[in-house]
């Protein structure tokens, strides 16, 4: 049964991913930009532009490009099949290789942040959902309605300021690790991970330090709408008929908490996963303004360098993600609520 | 039962957005009145710098002789209330003259995709067939897009215009209300009301256009209040990477950019004010969305 | 034993020693915009061996009280005042410990909303053992088995299975045994029962209720039973206490009640079933040369089921005629068809086949766009008042709407017209610019009625529009509807599962089960005397509010067994086989004809036809 939707969703996710790529291969070549004057110069010769049209395999009929990038056409070069995403146009390397390098540390960043959103925003929800229209639960309800529509980058910036420049206790807006400190070797990719891997104590420290901030500015961001949605649950739960006859059948106070809790947080998943496939796009902002390098500097980086395979790539990339944490989700919501079917 | 504990909930719900919707409903006003008349009111023009770079705002203490002085015109040059930027540029006349572009492009986007989002949805709520199941399939497609990301290669590559944001966002929008005028519409096809209506012999397009729709335009409603507010955190964020509208056009993300470089040397005012804008702007139309999911959802 | 018994030495006090008594009792819910108080002041008694019937209308505080009863307020509620007496201490001066204690354990509860009452997230197995565990020592194994043995004891077949089901795997009638089944697994003494049959069917209902009446008798346990029914309550219940606006108007036995009502509220709810019992000396028009009106003629619908070949087989080969001026009642259980006759008669629903002949046209066969012509001499009125009308259009634009489609009045004829009508269904015509929120139940309704024959109908397919109503606005609007078809003539075919209506406002009836009609005849012949089994056990098993006659003191009841068939996979022969006390090897294997048992009487019974059952007099 388990298996079955399992399969079912992958195959509708695939389908998804198939159809995604190629409209983002048409939607970008349609679009009116010129990458090759980007690469060789708007002052550049007839000659030299269609040398580089050439090499970058523009010169191709539309539908040649299409069936390369799929990899459907194995005598020009592995593709998308293979598992191979192209060749970055900017810098000449795997895009696979690339994504491989940025990705992880966008994960890290966004997980981090998750947990500690969760970490404080559940208590806080629960809080304001004991007595509904009180005090506590007023001030939550105007917090979660602001952090929930801020401009993180601002707020980013702004912690810049107050914790690095006027209070020191922030390392610069540089980077995961300062320019000084010799990375330990990527066997994950995972910063974390990878220092502790190589005994790198104080590189793993350094790297928290620097997470600090980021991490900082995606948890006031999120921990808007995790309250809002964790009290809403909270009070829908304990007004739910069934609280109040788990009450009247004279349950003990801990067996009703449990059902209560148990009802709020099955709904909650949906909603995990969505932010969860938003913030992927979303973290490029904070990467931005602390120069992390993660997927959406990528993304920036490829972008406005009109980079073709490498924005494919991304784009294919964080969708892919973004629909396996749906499904994950949905199965775990579906092992807390019986009444969700596969 | 059930009657009292709604009696009390609608209660305490409709005291605690009284005034939060005073505020909301106030920062929104100045916002649109500032769109509207905020380049001619601003003081210098917001696209041309001065030869003053990088000058803080004078201290508050200062403020009301200032003002004093700039009324009775002993003051001969206009003060730069919030400073320069790198560039000289008056801050405070572009954060007043920015909301005419940051408004326009938020409020037409959402226009746009608020009125092909509710048309399509009523037809595919309401005629469901191979066309419709096409039209919902290609929507899920859309709605798959990362919104940042996919935003960020419309714009940069049709050309950082105004225009392109605009269809950028409603595009990436529409799908959204879509789906839920199509939901709704699902629901309130099986009402009595409908039935009633075709029992009248109303024809089906009368019934979807005169009693399905304006039932079902609330959810859309609602959900506009909010996307405004994203449309311009999603515009200012556009800016912010270098894939908006382009310098000097006076846009707040652009603003807080130009902003950013000088934080860690500790000008913090070019970022500051244009960033304060943005909050207090998003802020208020999300009350403005609560307190409309309020009283027509609740 | 459901309940246990009460001690010997309280029985000896005065033969009957009282429960539970509440003196005074009132529960207020503070809000910002003021303090509301859904009960000001309940005072009852119950004793043991007794059944006392709580009556009272939506929101005049039944549930609230009942909840109070055993010290629950929902939140943010709180106990104003009172005392609630129970086993010789003040309920209200417990803390929640002690009161935690004796709910569950001593007083049970069985709610409304069984379905939403039970936790969605848990196995009802669990859930049961957990309250049996929460009062007695047990372990998680010793409660499961707990379980099943309730399940099985509330009469759920299969309780091993079921054990493990959730509540979204229940049908509504299962969920509340379910939930009957927490409630006495600690066997109270006390079982407050709020509307426990809401949402059952008849024949389920009266089953269940025979089943809570006898483990009364049979211990000295005591029930409350909260109901909006009068049926229930005149069947089931020793006394009756009345609730109004918060507060007991009129307490009395319930003979005393039903003969001789004293509170104005009272007489209110009762008004409709003295109607319905002069309703026999009223002389119905049983003539049977009336002229034809709309002759239906082996009228078919099948739905079918998204993703398999089966269909859902919701009316089968159904004739019958409507006269001019007549009314036709169509009864049945819920999932009988009997509404999707109603609609294939308007064509909102496509008959699959057969034919529907009105005015010597048949209306089943031609085209959608002309179905426009008939729209304005066939109308519905639906069961919801509030859904069936655009809850954003004023009073007046509702009514305007047929006036526009279907006549060339000038703007200020149709203004004059709207008057006309609303003063035609007692209202006011100062309601025009109203909008359906603001106002209640049974004006809407009327506002449907008037919709409905604002073009002047011939004929009209009442939906059950009664069903949401409460008993005093029913017997204004079943007058209405009488005192309309006098005046315009119309003819009806009224749609309910409301028999006492049914009796009072129709000339013929037609009863269904399953899609088929099973029994047609004039409402006395099938009333007095049913013919198909099915229709003894529908009429038996229904509550007439009459506490002469009542169903506990009725010897031999024409009993049904089991559950309804699914419509999806129907018996080969008689539908009602499976559950027939009569059924023999030929019903199982034959499908049913409808016989003609003279006296323009019919009846889908083979042994029914060859006179092998005798009559059911009643």
């Amino acid at each position: 049964m388990l298996l079955r939707y399992v399969i079912g969703r992958l195959l509708v996710g695939v389908t998804q991913l198939l159809v995604l790529t190629i409209a983002v291969f048409f939607l970008i070549r349609l679009l009116p930009a010129d990458p090759v004057s980007r690469f060789v110069g708007l002052n550049s010769s007839d000659e030299a532009y269609a040398q580089a049209e050439r090499n970058l395999g523009l010169d191709r009929p539309i539908g040649t490009q299409l069936a390369h990038y799929l990899g459907l056409a194995p005598d020009e070069g592995s593709g998308l099949l293979q598992g191979d995403l192209g060749t970055s146009w900017v810098t000449g390397s795997p895009v696979v290789s690339e994504i491989g390098q940025t990705l992880p540390l966008t994960l890290e960043l966004i997980t981090l942040s998750f947990l500690f959103a969760f970490l404080i925003a559940v208590p806080v929800g629960m809080l304001a959902a004991l007595r509904p229209g009180g005090k506590a639960d007023k001030a939550v309800f105007v917090y979660s309605l602001f952090a929930g529509s801020q401009p993180e980058f601002w707020w980013g910036i702004l912690f810049v300021y107050v914790f690095f420049f006027v209070l020191g206790v922030a390392p610069p807006p540089l980077g995961i690790l300062s320019p000084l400190t010799t990375a330990p070797p990527a066997t994950t990719g995972f910063i974390l991970v990878d220092s502790l891997i190589a005994g790198n104590v104080s590189a793993f420290f350094e790297a928290l330090h620097h997470f600090m901030l980021p991490v900082g500015t995606l948890v006031f961001i999120l921990s808007g709408p995790i309250v809002k949605m964790v009290r809403q649950n909270m009070v829908r739960a304990l007004q739910s008929d069934f609280v109040l006859y788990a009450r009247c059948a004279g349950l003990p106070r801990r067996v009703i908490a449990f059902y209560a809790l148990r009802a709020a947080m099955a709904p909650a998943m949906t909603l995990i996963g969505i932010l969860y496939g938003f913030m992927l796009g979303g973290a490029v902002l904070v990467e931005s303004v602390f120069a992390l390098g993660g997927i959406g500097q990528y993304a920036i980086r490829s972008i406005l360098a009109f980079d073709y395979p490498a924005i494919q790539g991304v784009v294919l990339v964080i969708t892919a993600i973004s629909l396996l944490i749906y499904l994950l989700l949905d199965i775990a919501h579906a092992f807390i609520d019986p009444r969700v079917a596969y | 039962m059930a009657d009292v504990s709604e009696i009390q909930a609608g209660a305490t719900q409709k005291r605690r957005t009284d005034w939060l919707f005073v505020v909301g409903v106030s920062i929104v006003s100045l916002v649109v009145v500032l769109a509207a008349i905020g380049p001619a009111i601003s003081p210098y023009d917001p696209t041309v710098s001065t030869p003053t770079v990088s000058m803080p705002p004078p201290p508050l203490a200062q403020w009301p002789s200032l003002f004093w002085g700039v009324l009775t015109g002993s003051v001969e040059q206009t003060p730069h209330w919030f400073g320069t930027d790198s560039s000289g540029f008056d801050i405070f006349s572009r954060v007043i003259s920015a909301p005419r572009i940051d408004l326009t492009i938020a409020l037409a986007a959402n226009g746009l995709s608020l009125l092909l989002g509710v048309f399509l949805g009523l037809i595919a709520g309401y005629f469901r067939n191979i066309g419709t199941e096409v039209m919902m399939r290609t929507s899920d497609v859309l709605q798959s897009f990362p919104v940042f990301i996919s935003a960020m290669i419309l714009v940069a590559l049709a050309g950082r215009s105004t225009t392109n944001i605009v269809i950028a966002l409603a595009l990436l929008y529409t799908p959204i209300y879509v789906r839920l005028t199509r939901s709704e519409v699902l629901s309130q096809k099986t009402r009595g009301y409908v039935e009633a209506a075709r029992a009248l012999g109303n024809s089906e397009l009368i019934i979807a256009l005169r009693h399905v729709l304006p039932n079902s335009m609330a959810p859309a409603l609602i959900q506009s209040s909010v996307t405004i507010g994203f449309a311009i955190l999603l515009t200012a964020g556009l800016s912010f990477v270098g894939a908006g509208v382009r310098p000097p056009t006076p846009e707040w993300g652009l603003m807080i950019s130009t902003g950013a470089t000088q934080i860690v040397l500790g000008e913090w005012w070019p970022s500051l004010f244009p960033g304060i804008a943005i909050s207090a702007t998003v802020f208020g139309f999300a009350v403005l969305g609560n307190a409309l999911e309020r009283r027509y959802a609740g | 034993m459901l309940v246990k018994a009460g001690t010997a030495k309280e029985a000896r006090v005065e033969g009957r020693s009282p429960v539970i008594e509440a003196r005074n009792l009132a529960v207020r819910y503070v809000t910002a915009t003021g303090v509301v108080t859904p009960v000001r002041d309940l005072t009852l008694t119950v004793h043991e061996r007794e059944v006392v019937g709580l009556v009272g209308d939506a929101g005049s505080g039944k549930s609230t009280a009942a909840l109070a009863l055993m010290g629950v307020v929902r939140p943010p509620g709180q106990i104003a005042s009172g005392s609630v007496m129970f086993g010789g201490r003040d309920l209200l001066g417990l803390d929640e410990d002690a009161l935690r204690a004796i709910r569950g354990n001593e007083i049970g509860i069985i709610v409304q909303n069984p379905r939403s009452s039970l936790n969605p997230m848990l196995r009802i197995g669990r859930q049961i053992a957990n309250v049996y565990g929460a009062h007695n020592q047990a372990t998680s194994r010793e409660g499961w088995d707990k379980a099943v043995d309730m399940l099985r004891m509330v009469g759920i077949n299969d309780p091993e299975r079921r054990v493990g089901a959730y509540a979204h795997e229940l049908s509504g009638g299962m969920a509340q045994r379910a939930l009957i089944a927490m409630a006495l697994s600690s066997s109270p003494r006390l079982l407050i029962a709020d509307e426990p049959t809401s949402g059952l069917d008849v024949t389920i209902q009266a089953q269940f209720l025979d089943e809570m009446w006898q483990t009364v008798q049979a211990t000295g346990s005591a029930i409350l039973l909260i109901s909006q029914d009068l049926g229930v309550i005149a069947n089931y219940c020793d006394r009756v206490v009345v609730l109004h606006d918060g507060a007991i108007v009129e307490d009395r036995p319930v003979g005393e009640f039903f003969a001789d009502p004293q509170h104005p509220y009272s007489r209110s709810i009762l008004a409709l079933q003295k109607a319905a019992s002069e309703a026999d000396a009223v002389a119905k028009r049983s003539d049977g040369e009336r002229e034809k009106l709309i002759e239906i003629r082996d009228l078919a619908k099948n739905f079918p089921i998204r993703g398999s070949k089966k269909v859902v087989q919701a009316v089968e080969n159904l004739s019958m005629t409507i006269g001019r001026g007549e009314t036709v009642g169509l009864v049945g259980e819920s999932g009988s068809g009997k509404t999707t006759v109603g609609r294939c008669l308007l064509r909102l629903e496509e008959p699959t086949a057969g034919q529907i002949e009105y005015g010597g046209t048949d209306i089943s066969a031609i085209a959608r766009s002309g179905m426009k012509r008939f729209r304005s001499k066939l109308q519905i009125v639906f069961q919801d008042p509030y859904d069936s009308l655009n809850p954003r259009w004023s009073v007046g634009q509702v009514l305007r709407e047929p006036l526009n489609l279907h006549t060339s009045l000038s703007t200020a004829e149709k203004t004059a017209r709207i008057g006309e009508l609303l003063e035609l269904v007692g209202l006011s015509p100062d309601i025009v610019s109203a909008k359906p929120r603001d106002l209640g139940a049974s004006t809407l309704q009327r506002v449907n009625i008037a919709r409905a024959i604002a073009t002047d109908p011939e004929f009209i397919v009442l939906d059950e529009p009664t069903s949401v109503l409460a008993p005093a606005a029913i017997d204004g609007l079943v007058t209405l509807l009488r005192a309309l078809q006098a005046e315009l003539g119309l003819s009806y075919l009224f749609i309910s599962h409301d028999l006492t209506t049914v009796k009072y406002l129709c000339d013929r009836v037609a009863v269904m089960y399953l899609g088929q009609v099973v029994e047609t005849g004039t409402v006395d012949q099938v009333f007095n005397a049913p013919l198909h089994p099915y229709s003894r056990s529908l009429l038996d098993s229904h509550l007439f509010p009459d506490p002469t006659d009542r169903r506990v003191d009725r010897p031999d009841r024409e009993q049904l067994e089991g559950e309804i068939p699914s419509p999806v996979d129907l018996p080969k022969g008689c539908y009602l086989a499976g559950r027939c006390p009569h059924a023999l090897e030929r019903c199982r294997a034959e499908p049913q004809m409808l016989h003609d048992m003279g006296d323009q009487r019919t009846a889908r019974c083979w042994r029914v036809a060859e006179g092998d059952l005798e009559e059911a007099g009643r």
